[in-house]
């Protein structure tokens, strides 16, 4: 899966480097900056992978921690054992924390090197338009994929809810994916304003205030406030279920 | 089975927990030293004072004018690509936010923060920059020797003004004069892209008009962006206007205006706000200040905008109760056509009606750099300065005022209906009524007559209809 995610900084990055050049203002933000600059084919790629391919692998992760023992008949087995639900269910989710925070930064990675072997890499322009070096442009791409990390976290804690309710992980997968994108349909449409806020994919796109210059930091805290909020009801949601539950496979 | 629901008590205790959380933030902090007690006078006084050139904060604007909502990707308003009505429009719906950055009256630098995107105006002593992050344009102005120290910001800000404008001029008995050329008419006079108004502009804006017709009352303290301010409140005293009130909270340390809430009557919400959410008043880095168009922009250079009005912003500060001699001899409308209107009386004896209160707002010097800005578009552009051209009339008074501009080809009147129906998204707004066209929001409303005359008011519609009807 990590390596599908890599393959989009690829995709893009080659598409650029084949085309002619984009017109500025055009296609996804970003795009026409490649050209210049290899760096961006990251933020690009992270840009496009926000709104599906990022929910999309999480949910798949998130959704199968639990549901997947169960279906396999293992989860029976790892209870057997003295180790107690509450300890699995944290394990299980920090496993998907880790995928949270290495999907990301396999897409950084990949877009910084096949960028670099492509593209001139050089001075890169912030969104208010000042320079930075590279040494600190690539901070900025951390930054960015520390960012999505975060943002991924409240997913991946619905995902673990979803997972405890099945034994059939393809459908907890299904649901995650389709909640995140429910969640994002409904920050587009401006009769919900007053949800806004409390939607867990709302300050995804804040990432882009890590390119101003100076920092913004605003959308970093409030997000990672928002996600922890997340966290907090679907991980003792899950706790009240998978402790409750009788495991019968 | 009891076993069984306490494990799901985290579960409906954490929901619990976060909604207490959220209400108990949600109540306004009224904690902390109250503030002294002022009259509206003293509140006057304080703002009027207030001295404050070095800040940095961050600008929240919202509007619910009810005008068809903007995607907020919209139209990308490149440095003097004039997205001409749609940017200046831009600002007239839905929530903006901007930082700002100031030191001392010659730097400065807005930052409007747009999804994904941003746009700068930077000014450091003569050079003004203009940087649009979403087609990597850029726009370098040189301000005339002379202007170097005045606290004006950019040329480019005149176009802003464009939102809180129609409230903040119509009215004045002073200064009848629309704004509504600002958002049509920007590109061709006005170099640069229009930009998010700070409080303090709107302030300026509507404190400028005030006069007798206007209740200027002091309400509860509040708190914004973490200080607490007074409550300045102007109110008109009639009830034939579309504006119900407009809230200037002042902090009550410095003086400065934080937030302006303009209500408009029949709606629940702001029809437009704009306040810090955070400030401080530490003086900004120095570097924030720094531009050099970043490589692989596109560079356009400025001309330097008309002399004519230049030197007469100089002026423009020690105006007294608000009424920019800029204005008088730019705005035309009001001055020349007064002679032939029934209500022309009212309009030279305004400078007198300012009242007793209203004196302390001698426009203290902070921020004089908005207040040109409205009278210079429209009056130091050669086109719209037809002498022959017909001229608009006033009637009404204070709050009430209308607007007229005749149909004549050539006139103000022409260009405006012209450029309004040219704009697929104003055409749209507008709707159709006996006798004409409509563009209804919630403060200002604005008669396109099927014979080419427009009226402007901040009045209901009727009002325009009898107006068109009479005239």
């Amino acid at each position: 899966m990590l390596l599908a995610l890599a393959a989009i900084p690829v995709l893009i990055a080659v598409a650029v480097r084949l085309s002619s050049s984009v017109p500025p203002g055009r296609g996804p933000a970003f795009l026409d900056r490649i050209s210049q600059n290899g760096l961006f084919v990251a933020v690009a790629a992270m840009l496009v992978s926000v709104p599906l391919f990022l929910p999309l692998t999480i949910g798949v992760v998130a959704g199968d921690t639990i549901a997947g023992e169960a279906s396999l008949g293992t989860l029976r087995y790892l209870l057997v054992a003295p180790a107690g639900r509450v300890r699995l269910l944290l394990v299980k989710y920090a496993g998907a924390l880790a995928f949270c925070l290495a999907a990301p930064v396999t897409v950084a990675l990949a877009g910084a090197a096949i960028g670099a072997s492509l593209f001139p890499v050089g001075p890169v322009t912030l969104l208010s338009g000042d320079v930075v070096q590279p040494p600190e442009a690539a901070l900025r791409l951390v930054l960015i994929a520390a960012y999505l990390a975060v943002s991924l976290a409240g997913l991946s804690a619905i995902g673990l809810f979803l997972s405890t309710l099945t034994v059939v992980p393809v459908g907890a997968m299904a649901a995650t994916v389709v909640l995140s994108v429910v969640s994002q349909v409904l920050d587009q449409l401006p009769q919900l304003e007053w949800l806004h806020p409390w939607l867990f994919t709302h300050y995804w796109f804040g990432f882009a205030d890590v390119l101003r210059q100076p920092v913004l930091w605003d959308s970093f805290t409030s997000n990672a406030l928002l996600q922890a909020g997340y966290i907090a009801v679907f991980g003792a949601l899950a706790y009240g279920r998978f402790v409750t539950k009788d495991v019968l496979s | 089975m009891n076993r069984a629901w306490l494990r799901w008590v985290p579960a409906a205790a954490v929901p619990a927990v976060i909604a207490a959380g959220v209400l108990v933030g949600s109540i306004p902090a009224r904690a902390g030293d109250p503030l002294p007690q002022k009259t509206p006078a003293e509140v006057l006084t304080l703002l009027g004072q207030h001295n404050t050139k070095s800040f940095s904060g961050t600008v929240q604007q919202s509007a619910e004018l009810g005008l068809p909502e903007l995607p907020a990707a919209g139209p990308s308003s490149g440095p003097v690509s004039a997205g001409g009505a749609a940017s200046v429009l831009e600002f007239l719906t839905g929530e903006h936010t901007a930082r700002i950055f100031m030191d001392g009256p010659t730097k400065m630098r807005v930052q409007v923060m747009d999804r994904l995107a941003e746009r700068d105006v930077i000014r450091r002593d003569n050079d003004v920059w203009f940087y649009n992050s979403k087609d990597n344009s850029a726009a370098h102005l040189a301000l005339p020797a002379f202007a170097s120290d005045l606290p004006l910001p950019a040329p480019g800000v005149p176009a802003l003004p464009g939102p809180p404008a129609p409230p903040g001029d119509l009215p004045g008995p002073d200064l009848p004069k629309p704004d509504l050329p600002l958002p049509i008419l920007p590109g061709e006079f006005v170099p640069g892209p229009p930009v998010m108004p700070t409080p303090e502009d709107l302030a300026r804006k509507f404190l400028a008009v005030v006069d007798s017709s206007t209740e200027v009352t002091v309400g509860p303290d509040v708190e914004v962006a973490g200080r607490s301010a007074y409550s300045l409140a102007l109110a008109p005293r009639t009830q034939g206007t579309l504006l119900e009130k407009v809230a200037i909270a002042v902090d009550g340390e410095t003086g400065m205006p934080l937030r302006v809430t303009v209500m408009a009557r029949g709606q629940a919400e702001p029809a437009f706000e704009a306040g810090f959410t955070s400030l401080s008043l530490a003086a900004p880095d120095d570097s924030v200040f720094t531009f050099v168009a970043p490589p692989g922009a596109t560079v356009k250079e400025l001309p330097v905008p008309p002399v004519p009005y230049m030197p007469g912003r100089p002026a423009l500060p020690p105006s007294p109760g608000g009424i920019p001699p800029g204005v008088v001899p730019d705005s035309g409308p009001d001055q020349p056509t007064a002679p032939d209107q029934p209500t022309a009386p009212d309009q030279p004896t305004a400078p007198d009606q300012v009242p007793p209160d209203a004196v302390p707002l001698d426009q203290p010097t902070a921020v004089p750099e908005q207040l040109p800005v409205p009278d210079k578009v429209p009056g130091s552009d050669d086109s719209v300065r037809h002498r022959d051209a017909p001229r608009p009339t006033v009637t009404g008074k204070g709050w009430e005022t209308v607007i007229w501009f005749p149909a004549a080809p050539g006139g103000q009147g022409a260009a405006w209906t012209e450029s309004l129906l040219n704009d697929p998204l104003l055409s749209q707004a507008a709707v159709v009524v006996p006798g004409g066209r409509l563009l209804s929001t919630a403060l200002v409303n604005v008669l396109l007559t099927d014979d080419g005359r427009i009226f402007v008011g901040m009045v209901p519609a009727e009002r325009l209809q009898a107006a068109a009807g009479a005239a």
